[in-house]
């Protein structure tokens, strides 16, 4: 029988993970939709640019991008695990289905979705409990990395500089960013959790040339100084015409 | 009589006042400077020009020969691209905002000091960019102090300030005559004395987990070292350094105690001219 969640929380409270691990554990097909959310009073939703179903796509290849309208109209393979991911900064006002935010729900039937259930983090204690904050205000800012190599060293010293407040006080931030060697990284940090994630992807770019493949960061917090993240980012990156010419320290 | 040895100053003219008036503070009157008095900071000229009026008997540093020379030292002195822009700025800033006056004192300081079996160096007998960190082979941190024919061992760089005793310290040479022939051999043990390296910390850059200023004082008499921290006026640089256009991540560094001339990883590395 097929299922479909709507899964919803804060930002950095743990919804795509969680949803890797459903999608990891579920022996059948899984399809995957992240939807925008909306920014409440203050509170800017960082557009997260696909970077979430890319490292879920990473990590779970037969994942099914379910925002694909071919997929939509296509009959539904049996037993599908359908897991749609909503940022949301309050919790529900009504339990269960009745608190579902009401602008999804036509986002949800143009692609023929409809949840069988709504699971809240904080709210519903079928999900883990994590240390999540209560944000009064939010900026959030991208940037698009695509077809960008990161020094190695440099990377480590920007996202040491990002997450400690050099450019802002940093709520939260996750990128996917490529390496030299082909690699590349799901850098994920949250405020009110220790320590960075730095998960590989199991997909190698070809070691020669520019990857072609999603590359994107997004930031939110307050105070952000996007000029001075640029700045620090133009000399972090390989230059175009020798991506590998930086002699390894 | 006990003396006190600074270094690392990195034109942080609040930070050198501050400890300069602990020395006085402490009525020694012998200080020795092991350089770096450039770089990265704000107020080079009147760093330089505070030294020079205290008539501190000052070594070069990696940064005042930089600065003098040019940036001669290979890309691998740098741990990233990122620390190499970042220090290449800096370089450039300064340069421009030196006296020529300034950097002839600077063209000028000697590689080393000797004070009978004491040596003042900036990063190592060998390199003024080498360095000696606390966890260095034993080996080849003994065989820095001996072939320099001193005791104790006086320097900076590493930003991090620490003592070392090198105890039983013994080289044995077997020479054998003949060796197809089974000719006699001949041993020899060496036991080399107690040697010392004493690193002073940084004045203007502490990179050992607070913003506190350090340096230390020997007494030449009793053998004993302290080091010692000197907070100082921290807002007062980090001010100067934005307001001067050099890069505001160095303030926030700075601010937070964290290094802005990042170590490189290969710390024993010497550059190849």
């Amino acid at each position: 029988m097929s299922q479909t969640l709507l899964i919803s929380g804060p930002p950095g409270c743990g919804k795509t993970s969680w949803i890797l691990k459903r999608v990891q554990a579920h022996r059948g097909p899984c399809g995957y939709l992240r939807l925008a959310g909306y920014p409440d009073e203050g509170l800017a939703q960082a557009p997260d640019g696909g970077i979430d179903l890319a490292y879920l796509q990473d990590q779970c290849p037969r994942l099914l991008d379910l925002a694909d309208l071919d997929q939509a109209l296509a009959p539904r393979p049996e037993h599908l695990l359908a897991l749609i991911e909503l940022p949301q900064f309050q919790p529900p006002t009504e339990s269960g289905l009745g608190g579902v935010d009401r602008r999804v729900i036509p986002q949800l039937e143009a692609l023929h979705l409809k949840p069988d259930e709504h699971l809240h983090f904080g709210r519903d204690t079928a999900l883990p409990r994590q240390d999540t904050l209560d944000f009064s205000s939010l900026q959030a800012w991208e940037r698009n990395l695509a077809g960008s190599v990161w020094d190695p060293a440099s990377l480590s010293s920007f996202w040491f500089e990002l997450v400690n407040g050099a450019y802002g006080d940093v709520y939260r931030a996750k990128a996917l960013m490529n390496l030299p060697d082909g690699r590349a990284f799901f850098c994920n940090w949250m405020v009110s959790q220790e320590g960075s994630q730095f998960l590989p992807l199991q997909a190698l770019a070809p070691p020669d040339g520019r990857p072609e493949r999603l590359s994107r960061l997004v930031v939110q917090g307050k105070g952000l100084d996007p000029a001075a993240i640029e700045v620090t980012l133009a000399d972090c990156l390989l230059s175009q015409a020798l991506p590998h010419s930086f002699p390894s320290a | 009589m006990a003396h006190a040895v600074i270094s690392c100053l990195h034109a942080n003219h609040a930070a050198l006042e501050a400890v300069l008036a602990d020395i006085d503070q402490q009525g020694i009157d012998t200080i020795t400077c092991l350089g770096d008095l450039v770089g990265y900071g704000p107020q080079p000229n009147e760093v330089v020009e505070l030294i020079r009026q205290r008539a501190i008997p000052t070594c070069q540093g990696c940064w005042d020969e930089d600065i003098i020379e040019g940036l001669n030292a290979c890309d691998c002195s740098y741990p990233s691209q990122l620390a190499e822009r970042r220090g290449h700025l800096a370089h450039q800033w300064t340069a421009d905002q030196l006296s020529e006056e300034n950097k002839d004192f600077l063209a000028n300081l000697p590689m080393s000091l000797r004070r009978d079996r004491l040596l003042f160096v900036h990063g190592s007998p060998n390199s003024q960019h080498e360095y000696l960190l606390p966890n260095m082979d034993a080996f080849a941190a003994l065989e820095r102090v001996e072939t320099a024919e001193a005791d104790t061992l006086f320097c900076g760089h590493t930003h991090h300030p620490y003592v070392r005793e090198l105890r039983d310290g013994s080289i044995r040479v077997r020479v054998q005559e003949g060796v197809a022939s089974g000719g006699p051999s001949e041993e020899r043990e060496i036991n080399l004395p107690v040697r010392r390296i004493i690193n002073a910390g940084s004045v203007g850059e502490p990179r050992h987990g607070n913003t506190n200023a350090t340096y230390v004082i020997h007494d030449e008499q009793t053998g004993t070292v302290e080091i010692r921290e000197v907070a100082y006026d921290v807002e007062r640089t980090c001010r100067a350094i934005v307001e001067s256009g050099l890069p505001a991540i160095f303030a926030w560094r700075l601010r937070h105690g964290f290094e802005y001339a990042e170590r490189a990883d290969d710390a024993s590395h010497v550059c190849e001219r």
